[in-house]
C-alpha cells in the first residue's frame, strides 16, 4: 500500500536536477504523511510564522469575513431558538469557573526587523515588489552558497532588546532548526536556540497601556521576557487550491526577532495589552517597519489552565522554569491584538470545559480564525527534539562590543512610557491616556511632534493670558486629534497641510474668545483646503471676529423664533423635551452673521424665555 | 579510547613537519578536544619514506566502534513506529517492505551503538566543537562588532522630529548588484510568471 507513492517519489527525485530537494521531497511525500496520521510535521512552517494564517489575505478582508461569519451564526442561533444554550455561558457561571480555574499564558512575538538587507545575504529586504526580485544564492539554499551574517541587522535587534530591558549577551550564536516545508528552502531555519543575543528582560504594563485606562490588577504588571532571538523569516506562499503553491522568496531570510515572555500572564486582556505594548515599543525605537495590521508582527500564545489553590507544584508541567502549570496548547499565527485576546478566551474556556467534564487537555498546536468562537486543532503534540537543533557550523558566533551596545543604549529614542507619562501629566500636557497613546502611534510619531509644536506656539502666544495656559495641552490635543484628525480621515497625514503655527493661531483666537468654535472649525477647513492667507487675514477679510450681540439683541432674536415655531415650543414646554432647545440655538446661529452668536449665551436666553430650568453645568 | 590516541598521533605526525598547511598549523591547541593522557606513548620522529609508509598504513579504524556480528548491541530498541517518525522528519522514503525495514532498524541500531561508544568519552568541562575556527581571545577580539563596523549602517539613519526626536532609516534602495545579479528562476523546473511552483498537500490529521 505504501509502496507506490514511494516509488513515485523516488522516480521523480532521480529525474530532477538539484533545485530544492527538500521541497520536492516534501511535496512528493505528502500523501504518505496523510496515510500515517502519526506525524504531520509538514506544517511546521507556521511555527516560524510568516504571514497571516494560511493565506495572505489583507487584514481588512479577514475582518470582513469575520463579520459575515458572525452574522451567519447569529441568524443560525436565532433560527434554532435558545433552548440549547449551554449552561456554562451565563456570566455568573463563567465567573464561578474563573474563580476555580486560573489561566496562564506565555507569548511569543515575531517581528520583522527594519533593515536594508536580509539576515545572511546582501540581498535587499522588500515589501510588495515583483516576486523573487530580491533573492541571493544563499536565500534559496543554492548548493555551495554560504551564509554571510549582515552585522547591520544587529542595530534594530539590539535597540529592541534594550527597550525591552534585556541583558545583551556579549556572545551569541546561530542554530539550525530542522523541518521540511516549501517556504523554507534549506530544510532548516536559522535561529538562536542555545545562545540568544538577549535574555532576562521585562515589560511593564501601566494603567495607560489598557484601553480602559485601568489595569486589571490595579497598578503596574511586570511580565518577564525570557529571551529575544534573531532568526530568518520564511518565503511567501500563494496557495492555489487544491495543491499548488506559488513561492516568492523575497521575504525568505528577512531578519526577524522572536520575543519570548515567561508564562506570567493570567488574563486575556493583559496578554493583549502586552502584545500591543511590544508593538509600540518596537515602533518607537524604529526596530520594526510595520505593525500587526500590516503583517509586520505576529504572535503565538501558549495557553494552559490549572485549578487554583492546589499544591500541584511537583505534578504539573514546567514551562520556562515556571512550575505547577496545566498542560498547555499553542495557538499560532495570531495577526491582530483582538485575535490574541479572543483566541486566549476561547482556548481557556475550551480547556476548562474539557477539565470540568473529566477530560484531559492534549498538548497540541491550534489555530484561530478571526471571529470564530473556538480554536481549531492543527496538529498533534510536538517535541522540541523533533526539530533536531544543532549549532550552525557555517556561522561564526556574534560578538558585540560593549562600546557599541552602550552607544545604542544612550541614543535610544524616548520610550513610549516616558512620552506618555509626559503627555498625561496635568502640569505639562494633561492629555487622557487614550489620547496620549493615540498621538504617539499615529503617523509614526509625526502627529505627536506636530502636536508638541502647536503647544509650543500656543504657550508663547498666550504667555500674557495665563488663565488659559492650563488648558492649552488638552485643547490642542483635541484639535490635533479630533478636528484635524477628521479632515485627514481619508488622506495621508502631512504636517504642512495646516502648518502648526496656523493651527496654533486658530486655537489662540478661540481660547481668547475672539472667535466662536464654529468659526474656528471653518477656519481649519479653509486652511486644510489650501487657503494660503494667514489665519488672522482670513478672519479680517471674512469679518469673522466674534461681535457679541447685546442681551437685548439675543432676546429679540429668540422671541421671534419662539413665536414662529409654536409646535416646537409645545414639545419643549408640555412634553418636557428640553433637548429641542438646541434646535433654536442652531437656528439663531445660522440666522445671524458668522461669529456673532455664542451658543451658550443663546441657550441661556432661550431657557429664560421658555421658563425652563437653567442649563446643567458640565 | 582509540579515538583519543588517533588524534594525538595525528598531532605528533604533523608537528615536526613545519608544514605549510596553514589551516592545520595555526589551529590552537584547544581545538584538539580530547584530553591527552599521561601514559600515552609518543612515537619517535619519522621522516622521508618512513613517513610515507606510515601514512599508507591504517593504525585505527572507526570499525572498532561498531558492533561486530556476534557482539550484542549496546543500543536501545527502536520501534517500527519510531523509525517511520524519524524517516519522515528527515524527508526520507519509508521502507518498502518488512525486509527493508528490518535492515534499516539494524543499521540504525549499529549507528546508535557507535553513538553510545562516542558518549563514553569523558567530555566534562569541554565545550562542544561547532566548527574548526580560531577561538582564541585574540580572534574573538578581532571579530568583535564595534561602532566602527556599524558606522555605515548608522550613517544611513537620521534623526527626525523637532520636539519628539526619532530615528529613521533611509529606505532608499541599497546596492545589491553583487548578490542579486543572477537568474533566480533559471533553474526552476516549474514556474508561473515570476513564481516558483510546488505541488504539495497538507496532511489530514
Amino acid at each position: 500500500m505504501l509502496a507506490s507513492p514511494i516509488r513515485t517519489a523516488r522516480q521523480a527525485l532521480s529525474k530532477r536536477p538539484y533545485i530544492c530537494p527538500s521541497c520536492l521531497r516534501k511535496a512528493k511525500l505528502q500523501p504518505l504523511a496523510s496515510a500515517q496520521p502519526f506525524v504531520a510535521r509538514s506544517y511546521r512552517a507556521l511555527h516560524t510564522s510568516a504571514g497571516p494564517p494560511s493565506n495572505d489575505a489583507p487584514f481588512r478582508k479577514l475582518l470582513k469575513d469575520a463579520v459575515k461569519r458572525k452574522k451567519k451564526e447569529e441568524r443560525a442561533t436565532a433560527a434554532s431558538s435558545s433552548s440549547s444554550s449551554s449552561p456554562q455561558q451565563t456570566p455568573k457561571n463563567q465567573d464561578l469557573r474563573l474563580e476555580k480555574w486560573e489561566l496562564t499564558v506565555g507569548i511569543e512575538v515575531h517581528a520583522e526587523l527594519n533593515t536594508a538587507r536580509k539576515l545572511f545575504s546582501g540581498a535587499a529586504t522588500s515589501t510588495g515588489e515583483a516576486p523573487n526580485a530580491h533573492v541571493a544564492l544563499f536565500d534559496i539554499a543554492f548548493p555551495g552558497s554560504q551564509p554571510h551574517f549582515q552585522i547591520e541587522t544587529l542595530v534594530p535587534a539590539l535597540r529592541a532588546a534594550l527597550a525591552l530591558n534585556c541583558r545583551i549577551q556579549q556572545k551569541s550564536s546561530f542554530d539550525r532548526k530542522h523541518y521540511f516545508y516549501q517556504d523554507q528552502p534549506a530544510g532548516y531555519q536559522i535561529t538562536q536556540y542555545y545562545e540568544p543575543f538577549a535574555k532576562d528582560g521585562h515589560i511593564t504594563l501601566y494603567p495607560h497601556d489598557f484601553p480602559s485606562g485601568v489595569s486589571p490588577d490595579r497598578g503596574p504588571i511586570i511580565i518577564g521576557i525570557k529571551q529575544v532571538q534573531m532568526e530568518q523569516d520564511t518565503a511567501k506562499t500563494v496557495h492555489q487550491p487544491p495543491s499548488t503553491h506559488l513561492l516568492d522568496f523575497n521575504r525568505v531570510s528577512h531578519p526577524l526577532i522572536e520575543i519570548i515572555t515567561l508564562p506570567q500572564i493570567h488574563n486575556p486582556t493583559v496578554a493583549a495589552a502586552c502584545v500591543r505594548k511590544m508593538q509600540t515599543i518596537l515602533k518607537t525605537v524604529n526596530a520594526v517597519t510595520a505593525g500587526m495590521e500590516m503583517g509586520g508582527l505576529r504572535a503565538d500564545v501558549n495557553v494552559s489552565v490549572r485549578q487554583r489553590n492546589t499544591q500541584a507544584a511537583d505534578t504539573g508541567h514546567t514551562y520556562h522554569g515556571v512550575t505547577g502549570l496545566g498542560q498547555r496548547t499553542e495557538i499560532k499565527n495570531l495577526a491582530s491584538i483582538k485575535a490574541v485576546e479572543d483566541a486566549i478566551i476561547a482556548e481557556r474556556d475550551r480547556q476548562i470545559d474539557i477539565l470540568e467534564s473529566g477530560g484531559v487537555v492534549e498538548g497540541e498546536t491550534r489555530g484561530w480564525t478571526l471571529g470564530s468562537k473556538t480554536t481549531k486543532r492543527l496538529r498533534g503534540k510536538e517535541g522540541e527534539i523533533d526539530y533536531r537543533y544543532m549549532p550552525d557550523p557555517d556561522i561564526t558566533p556574534v560578538i558585540v562590543g560593549k562600546e557599541m551596545v552602550a552607544h545604542l543604549r544612550n541614543t535610544l529614542p524616548m520610550l513610549s512610557d516616558d512620552a506618555i507619562t509626559m503627555l498625561v501629566d496635568v502640569q505639562i500636557y494633561g492629555l487622557t491616556p487614550k489620547d496620549a497613546s493615540t498621538l504617539l502611534l499615529l503617523d509614526d510619531g509625526d502627529r505627536l511632534d506636530y502636536y508638541l509644536d502647536v503647544v509650543q506656539y500656543l504657550r508663547s502666544a498666550l504667555s500674557d493670558y495665563p488663565e488659559t495656559l492650563a488648558r492649552v495641552g488638552k485643547t490642542a490635543g483635541n484639535w490635533v486629534l479630533m478636528e484635524l484628525g477628521a479632515l485627514f480621515k481619508n488622506e495621508e497625514w502631512s504636517d504642512s497641510r495646516v502648518s502648526s503655527d496656523q493651527l496654533a493661531s486658530i486655537i489662540e483666537y478661540l481660547l481668547r474668545k475672539q472667535i466662536t468654535g464654529r468659526t474656528a472649525k471653518l477656519l481649519l477647513a479653509m486652511k486644510f483646503e489650501g487657503d494660503a492667507r494667514p489665519v488672522g487675514q482670513i478672519i479680517t477679510d471674512g469679518d469673522m471676529m466674534l461681535k457679541p450681540l447685546s442681551h437685548h439683541e439675543y432676546t429679540d432674536m429668540a422671541q421671534k423664533l419662539i413665536e414662529e415655531n409654536p409646535n416646537i415650543v409645545k414639545d419643549i414646554v408640555e412634553k418636557h423635551r428640553h433637548q429641542k432647545v438646541k434646535w433654536f440655538v442652531g437656528q439663531m446661529m445660522s440666522n445671524s452673521a458668522e461669529g456673532t452668536v455664542e451658543p451658550g449665551t443663546a441657550e441661556m436666553v432661550l431657557r429664560n424665555l421658555l421658563e425652563l430650568p437653567p442649563m446643567q453645568s458640565k | 579510547m582509540a579515538s583519543k590516541r588517533a588524534l594525538i598521533h595525528a598531532q605528533s605526525f604533523f608537528s615536526p613537519l613545519q608544514t605549510s598547511n596553514a589551516s592545520i598549523s595555526l589551529l590552537p591547541r584547544n581545538t584538539y578536544r580530547f584530553k591527552s593522557q599521561s601514559s600515552t606513548q609518543w612515537p619517535e620522529q619519522v621522516k622521508g619514506d618512513d613517513l610515507k609508509d606510515l601514512l599508507t598504513r591504517s593504525t585505527w579504524s572507526v570499525e572498532s566502534l561498531l558492533p561486530s556480528k556476534t557482539e550484542a548491541r549496546d543500543a536501545p530498541e527502536i520501534s517500527s513506529e519510531h523509525l517511520h517518525h524519524l524517516l519522515r522528519l528527515s524527508a526520507l522514503p519509508l521502507p518498502e517492505n518488512q525486509e527493508e525495514e528490518a535492515k534499516m532498524l539494524q543499521n540504525l541500531s549499529a549507528q546508535l551503538h557507535f553513538v553510545g561508544k562516542m558518549q563514553q568519552v569523558d567530555t566534562t568541562d569541554i565545550k562542544p566543537l561547532r566548527a574548526i575556527r580560531d577561538e582564541t581571545s585574540e580572534a574573538e577580539k578581532e571579530h568583535t562588532i564595534t561602532m566602527d563596523m556599524l558606522k555605515d549602517a548608522l550613517a544611513r539613519e537620521k534623526t527626525i522630529g523637532k520636539h519628539y526626536k526619532r530615528i529613521q532609516r533611509n529606505t532608499d534602495a541599497v546596492d545589491t548588484k553583487d548578490v542579486e545579479n543572477w537568474d533566480v528562476l533559471g533553474s526552476a523546473e516549474r514556474k508561473v510568471g515570476r513564481f516558483f511552483v510546488v505541488e504539495s498537500e497538507r496532511p489530514q490529521e
